[in-house]
């Protein structure tokens, strides 16, 4: 896969659609290229036949125990988006998560995975992995919002497939481009995968702020008033309503293995929330220490700068 | 753990080079990610400046790239994917500058995805009577639809309250401006009169009555204000209308009952307008119960 066609194949390729299966038929075409050329080229490119390119993706959907429920409620409202995925039961893995989970993916059959790891009943980290031997990345949850909310008002088809949109930042970076390709490859639902709807009514927002990644999902509303499938002059009433879910993404560190291997990437601003509840809390306990040195400082300063007498210190004094 | 713990020191050196000032880095705040009802922007601490043993492997990178991604030649229909840009960088914190970012990528995505469906001749829209199972179920939808409509009714009520309270003050201002009005009327009035006839006394009753000067009050009008008030109430009636009123809860037996006692004894009516023991009134049962004590008094009811 990734083999750049050559030029003249290209154009050679839509005359020949009927001698697919039999390159060993007299070319009777009215171009007259050589056998041999066409038979090696038809070779080269194995994983796909010349003209059709066919998206098997397969989703492999699991989590950790111990998770949240808004966290299991965000993994299912994922299910339910992408119908090229199979949701797996969850994974009990303290040693050797890596190995584990390969095999589960290889199991199922699924070219890529979305595992979801709850740590402390609190931190959820995502991980995707394309299988075999690809990469894969761990990211941070921020900013979790689930399907269920009441004032994400939008519905879809479930199963259409989505317009996936990019801010123009991912092509800045080439870790950022990794992740482009990648989100492209899992979220975005196959052509002609069976569970899929005809119709495109929702839009994925993937954008960049703040070395984050934000996700979105609209669903696209046009006032239908005639029965037409094209709405004339509809595209400036187009409204966007929210569906939800809602989350963000903090990306670790990128792998070049599935679930393991050598470090692509780390990620240079990130601080582990661990971290972080570490900090507040040492924080706090420096409140007393403080405060006791705080007083011997005062103490220490009276004693080297003594008032004056007062005056009136004796006035009332009996 | 080596990287992890310098880390840790970059921060905490800072702490202790400023140590009695307040904290030092960028973002103070606690981080929660398991709850947060609030729409809140990224929760976690950012480091100061990039750590210094951060990997990036370029080449590796690109490697991983090529090796995944899709032949070159595949459709667009394939992929569904834009690009959008983004004119202006969007702080992270202000939510709603934030969220309208990303509603116009979005709009912009789509707005071009319209297009290129439209010229390749591919149905992009779902028509109005498509039916089929969508990603949140009917009964949700009518929890969304339920919140919906009580926020707009709690809206509208507070609306109405507010302009009741104000057509009321109005209201009022209005009638006391009408009661004054009509006090003056009248004293003014009386006064006419007491100088009219001061004149006539003066002028000692000798004059006929062309020199009766015409008041205000002896044409009808003043009696037809009055029928506005309480209509359905004859002139005779003594209580003025409000024998009728009261008890619009009251059974109909007892209504009829006390209607019947109140439009004879209630308000001070009717008295000494009509003989009492009349032929008519002797056969007058009204005030009594129909059929009440028929059968054996005996017989606990």
């Amino acid at each position: 896969m990734g083999k750049k066609r050559k030029h003249s194949e290209t154009q050679a390729v839509e005359p020949k659609k009927k001698d697919e299966g039999a390159p060993e038929r007299p070319k009777r075409t009215l171009m007259g290229w050589k056998d041999k050329e066409e038979v090696q080229a038809q070779t080269d490119s194995n994983s796909e036949s010349p003209q059709v390119f066919r998206n098997k993706e397969k989703v492999m959907v699991t989590c950790s125990r111990r998770i949240n429920y808004r966290y299991r409620h965000l993994m299912l409202n994922l299910v339910s988006l992408l119908p090229h995925c199979k949701k797996d039961n969850k994974v009990e893995s303290r040693s050797s998560k890596g190995a584990t989970l390969n095999e589960l993916i290889e199991l199922r059959g699924c070219s890529s995975a979305l595992f979801f790891e709850c740590r402390k009943h609190q931190d959820l980290y995502m991980w995707m992995a394309r299988c075999p031997n690809g990469p894969s990345v761990k990211f941070l949850v921020n900013a979790v919002h689930t399907m269920e909310e009441l004032k994400l008002t939008g519905n879809h088809l479930k199963g259409s497939r989505p317009l996936l949109t990019f801010s123009r930042n991912f092509e800045k970076d080439a870790h950022w481009k990794l992740l482009k390709e990648m989100i492209i490859q899992i979220f975005g639902t196959p052509k002609e995968h069976r569970k899929s709807k005809p119709y495109h009514d929702h839009v994925f927002v993937f954008s960049i702020v703040d070395d984050h990644i934000w996700f979105r999902n609209y669903q696209i509303s046009v006032p239908h008033n005639e029965s037409d499938k094209m709405v004339r002059g509809g595209l400036d009433k187009m409204t966007l309503v929210e569906v939800g879910p809602r989350f963000c993404l903090n990306p670790i560190k990128i792998f070049a293995g599935s679930f393991g291997g050598p470090t692509l990437y780390e990620n240079p601003f990130y601080v582990s929330p661990n971290q972080i509840r570490a900090l507040e809390k040492r924080k706090k306990a420096g409140k007393y220490a403080k405060k006791v040195k705080a007083k011997t400082r005062r103490k220490m300063h009276e004693q080297s700068n003594p008032l004056e007498p007062d005056e009136f210190a004796d006035m009332w004094r009996e | 753990m080596g990287p992890r713990s310098k880390d840790l020191s970059l921060l905490q050196v800072e702490n202790n080079v400023e140590d009695d000032a307040d904290d030092v880095i960028d973002d103070p705040s606690e981080e929660e990610e398991s709850e947060s009802e609030s729409e809140s922007e990224q929760e976690d601490v950012k480091l100061m400046e990039p750590s210094k043993t951060a990997i990036y492997n370029r080449e590796g990178l690109v490697e991983r790239l090529e090796d995944i991604s899709w032949p070159e030649n595949v459709d667009w229909m394939h992929k569904l994917s834009l690009d959008i840009d983004q004119e202006k960088e969007v702080d992270v914190n202000d939510d709603l500058a934030r969220e309208l970012a990303f509603y116009t990528q979005a709009l912009e995505g789509t707005r071009l995805a319209f297009e290129k469906f439209e010229s390749m001749g591919l149905p992009f829209l779902r028509p109005p009577d498509y039916y089929a199972e969508m990603v949140k179920t009917d009964a949700h939808m009518q929890k969304v639809k339920g919140k919906l409509l009580a926020q707009k009714r709690q809206i509208e009520e507070a609306e109405e309250r507010r302009k009741s309270r104000e057509a009321k003050r109005i209201a009022k201002e209005v009638q006391a401006e009408k009661l004054k009005e009509r006090a003056k009327q009248k004293k003014q009035e009386i006064e006419e009169v007491k100088k009219w006839r001061k004149q006539r006394q003066q002028s000692g009753f000798k004059d006929g009555k062309d020199s009766m000067p015409d008041f205000g009050f002896e044409d009808g009008k003043s009696f037809e204000r009055s029928s506005k008030k309480r209509p359905g109430v004859s002139p005779w009636d003594r209580s003025g209308g409000k024998a009728k009123q009261g008890g619009g809860k009251g059974n109909d037996k007892n209504k009829k009952n006390r209607d019947f006692r109140d439009s004879k004894f209630g308000f001070g009516g009717k008295k000494g307008m009509k003989k009492q023991n009349t032929a008519e009134t002797t056969n007058d049962f009204r005030a009594f119960n129909k059929g009440g004590a028929a059968g054996n008094k005996k017989r606990k009811r």
